[in-house]
């Protein structure tokens, strides 16, 4: 186990990461979100909170990715169709924790296996969507700010329409 | 295949285990008096390997089904097993047939099986069922700093009535009674696993003793497994005889000890390793003078919460254990 330990004399232990390397390829992910989501803020002390943080993304960086990569880079078809499920289920959950592995899909699609082909395009369109909403969370903010500046009477009518057309492109 | 004669059992002083001498015994495949033990033991034999080829799971019980005629009674069939085992020079849990489950565990811990990660902090009062199946479960996150054990259920009820493991942070489980292989492998992987200091809380009488004992070094039916099974580094917390005193127990909460007691005191007490431990000596030895037993539940004469309030902080921050 690795051991981090707090200030106030207590350890918290995980599991070591030569441990994990032998998993099935999709529960490191799986792991290393668990702990992000539900342990860390009970670890209090902010010291470990930080160590620990550098230690999953080890563990993301070491041995979830690799290992994905290793399986999509490989020639064998039944065992890309499975990670490329396992993926599809991590994206539709967090995109942000498959983002590494987006140049690895995109070369899938250079494949002839149509189940490959089409499972590599539904990620990627979540990669797709998922910009397109950080985009369009953008968009709405500096809409917002034009709508305020636009009733404050500091831009004139053309700019605000300029601002709203590019808002509404983007929504649609 | 080893011979699992009381003669053939030995404790093992360094490792502080019961095990299995070196003496052989012989079953002959072409005598009458052998033969319907020898068919047994090949049937358990196909058995296993059918399960290990096909990483399979099957109970004790599903082994005597699969030749009700050829077994008779389940105790035939559960020979067979341990036969095997030890013949393989192998636990029964690697032979893929399982105990059905009975302990249970509660606290500080996040453990894996197969693909679901399962918080034993968050699983309601019950807490989760120690699988048998553990070759399928994996140790992952844990802020505990002791592990301990209960001899009773209701114990266990009380400790997690209180969320005993929040203020003191802690994994807790029990066999519900005796020691199941389950729990007793399952405590050995946290205690490896974990490095954390192990108690068991039994109630005071000899029988709670001699499950301390089976968590301890093993059991001498099953000593050909002692390596797998036993935790050595585990204290006796409570309830000892002394405590009787200290904690002023009411003399009615204290019960007489039977024949039986006083039998079952005096064989402990002939055991190489009680007289090796001195304080555990002296703490049967008070009992088998006093010729009194209590439960764990008499502590609850001061109050339900005095368990997890008082007694138990009281003993684990002052260090008063065996």
């Amino acid at each position: 186990m690795k051991l981090f330990y707090k200030k106030d004399g207590g350890v918290i232990q995980l599991i070591d990461k030569e441990k994990i390397n032998e998993w099935p390829i999709e529960l490191p992910l799986i792991f290393i979100e668990y702990i992000r989501n539900n342990q860390l803020k009970s670890y209090t002390d902010t010291k470990v909170q930080k160590e620990v943080e550098q230690y999953l993304d080890e563990i993301l960086k070491d041995v979830a990715i690799p290992r994905l990569i290793e399986v999509l880079e490989g020639n064998k078809d039944d065992e890309i169709l499975n990670a490329l499920i396992r993926i599809e289920e991590l994206a539709n959950k967090k995109i942000e924790l498959v983002k590494p592995i987006k140049p690895y899909i995109e070369n899938l699609l250079k494949k002839d296996n149509k189940d490959i082909l089409k499972l590599s395009k539904n990620i990627l369109g979540s990669f797709t969507k998922a910009e397109n909403r950080k985009k369009l969370a953008e968009k709405r903010k500096i809409m917002q700010l034009k709508e305020r500046e636009f009733l404050e009477g500091k831009i004139n009518g053309e700019e605000y329409a300029k601002a709203r057309k590019e808002y509404l492109i983007l929504k649609e | 295949m080893p011979s699992k004669a009381s003669t053939n059992i030995i404790w093992d002083e360094e490792n502080d285990l019961l095990l299995l001498g070196k003496q052989i015994m012989e079953k002959q495949f072409h005598s009458l008096a052998s033969v319907a033990d020898i068919t047994r033991l090949m049937k358990v034999l196909e058995k296993v390997n059918e399960l290990l080829i096909k990483d399979l799971h099957a109970t004790k019980r599903e082994i005597f089904y699969s030749a009700v005629q050829l077994f008779g009674d389940q105790k035939n069939s559960d020979k067979s097993i341990e036969d095997v085992a030890t013949m393989l020079y192998t636990t029964r849990n690697s032979t893929h047939i399982v105990a059905s489950a009975k302990g249970s565990c509660i606290g500080r811990l996040r453990i894996r099986d197969k693909n679901d990660i399962i918080d034993l902090e968050g699983l309601g009062s019950g807490g989760w069922t120690i699988s048998p199946m553990l070759d399928n479960i994996e140790i992952l996150e844990s802020d505990a700093e002791f592990i301990l054990v209960l001899e009773k259920d209701a114990a266990m009820i009380r400790l997690s009535e209180a969320r005993f493991w929040r203020k003191y942070p802690c994994i807790i489980l029990t066999a519900k009674g005796a020691a199941d292989i389950a729990t007793r492998m399952f405590l050995r992987r946290l205690s490896k696993d974990l490095n954390l200091p192990v108690f068991t809380l039994v109630d005071s009488d000899p029988y709670g003793h001699y499950i301390h004992s089976v968590y301890l070094r093993g059991s001498k039916r099953l000593s050909y497994e002692s390596p797998f099974l036993a935790t050595p580094n585990i204290k006796l917390l409570g309830v000892l005889t002394r405590d009787l005193d200290k904690y002023k127990i009411p003399k009615d909460c204290r019960i007489p000890m039977n024949n039986t007691d006083i039998k079952r005191t005096k064989e402990l007490l002939s055991e190489d390793f009680v007289k090796k431990n001195k304080e555990w000596e002296k703490d049967l030895k008070l009992a088998l003078n006093l010729k009194i037993k209590a439960e764990i539940q008499a502590l609850s004469t001061f109050g339900f919460e005095f368990l997890t309030d008082q007694y138990l902080p009281e003993k684990l921050t002052t260090g008063d254990w065996i």
